[in-house]
């Protein structure tokens, strides 16, 4: 099963894609993605409900977000009302070892995200300012990298043993799918992808068309 | 060095800036809707639907975006602090529609700053600035509500 782990919509302050947009591309350009994951920029949107579009594209369509630490951003699957409470969403530079922490304790998983970047990637972080003990899985494969991010990315996550997922990082419709997840278990809910995190049992995919 | 160091920090200069600025009318203005300006913007914009283009249309109005070409005296609060780096990009601004606006209309324009926030990028902490010009009319029913971003980085 291949979903896209890291999307934006309208409700992000910077996405240009409606979720009815992006199915109709995945279905119209036979996207091979069963899914995707909207990772919203520094909040939880707890008010969408994409159930009428998954039933009427028989896609899954879950709701995670994207928050800002100080070693760069992460995506956060499994977000809950006791996590929400637990730091603020909206700042741009939560602490990494607490927001990890409070994710694995709230039953939420937490990965940094484009680790790669020039100087605002997690690696670049630990450059500077070392390593963050609590980082097990980061994304390898961002389809909003620039050359050299994404190959970056691989060899460090390799260099400390971390695992690694993949998503678009989409802000508009045609760029959904570049990268994805592919896992080896169903996943139905936010619940069941949360376990396959956990479970380590995916593996980043390229889906770029090739030049 | 890290993204932000050598600077104050700027979630607490963001977070006092929106609690002493946001929501607060920091200017008002008036305009007269006059004709020729609404044609000219709407050619400007390219659009060729007659309700923009041609004052003979029964329904002929201001193109929705022509709020967007009417600015205050003051785009920001006359104290308003220097937070968020010397280095400023228009974000661009956002219409919102809530009536027709017709030639002659008189419209009462009040400016707020509507957010303040930051957010990281590959260029490191930017702060954007949300100034909000609400459109009234002359029967003080709303009629447009014009969002502009405004980016400022170290």
């Amino acid at each position: 099963m291949i979903l896209d782990l890291h999307t934006h919509s309208v409700r992000s302050d910077d996405g240009r894609a409606k979720v009815d947009n992006y199915c109709q591309w995945i279905r119209k350009k036979e996207i091979p993605l069963d899914g995707m994951v909207l990772t919203e920029h520094r909040q939880w949107d707890d008010t969408s409900d994409y159930r009428d579009l998954e039933d009427q594209y028989g896609l899954v369509i879950l709701k995670a977000s994207e928050v800002e630490t100080d070693y760069g951003h992460v995506l956060v699957f499994g977000v809950n009302e006791d996590l929400v409470h637990s730091f603020d969403f909206a700042r741009v530079d939560n602490p990494l070892p607490e927001v990890l922490a409070a994710a694995e304790r709230c039953g939420a998983f937490a990965a940094p995200c484009h680790p790669g970047r020039r100087n605002v990637g997690l690696f670049a972080h630990y450059e500077r300012k070392g390593v963050v003990d609590a980082v097990h899985t980061v994304e390898v494969l961002n389809g909003g990298s620039i050359p050299g991010e994404d190959e970056l990315s691989v060899e460090k996550a390799a260099e400390y043993g971390y695992r690694g997922f993949g998503g678009s990082d989409s802000h508009i419709v045609s760029r959904i799918g570049f990268c994805a997840t592919e896992f080896d278990d169903t996943i139905t809910d936010i619940d069941s992808l949360v376990a396959a995190l956990y479970g380590g049992r995916f593996r980043a995919v390229n889906l770029r068309e090739p030049v | 060095m890290s993204d932000t160091e050598g600077t104050e920090p700027a979630s607490t200069e963001v977070q006092e800036a929106k609690a002493k600025y946001v929501g607060f009318v920091f200017d008002t203005a008036t305009f007269t809707v006059e004709q020729d300006k609404m044609l000219a913007w709407a050619e400007s914009v390219g659009e060729t639907d007659p309700r923009f283009t041609d004052p003979s249309h029964p329904d002929f109005q201001a193109h929705p975006t022509f709020t967007a070409s009417l600015v205050s005296r003051r785009v920001l609060p006359e104290d308003f602090p220097k937070i968020g780096g010397p280095r400023g990009i228009d974000g661009g601004k956002a219409v919102v529609i809530q009536q027709p606006i017709r030639p002659g209309d008189q419209l009462k324009a009040s400016a707020t700053i509507a957010d303040i926030y930051e957010k990281t990028g590959r260029s490191g902490t930017m702060t954007f600035i949300v100034q909000r010009m609400s459109f009234v009319n002359q029967n003080d029913e709303p009629v447009s509500m014009v969002d502009w971003k405004m980016i400022r980085n170290p």
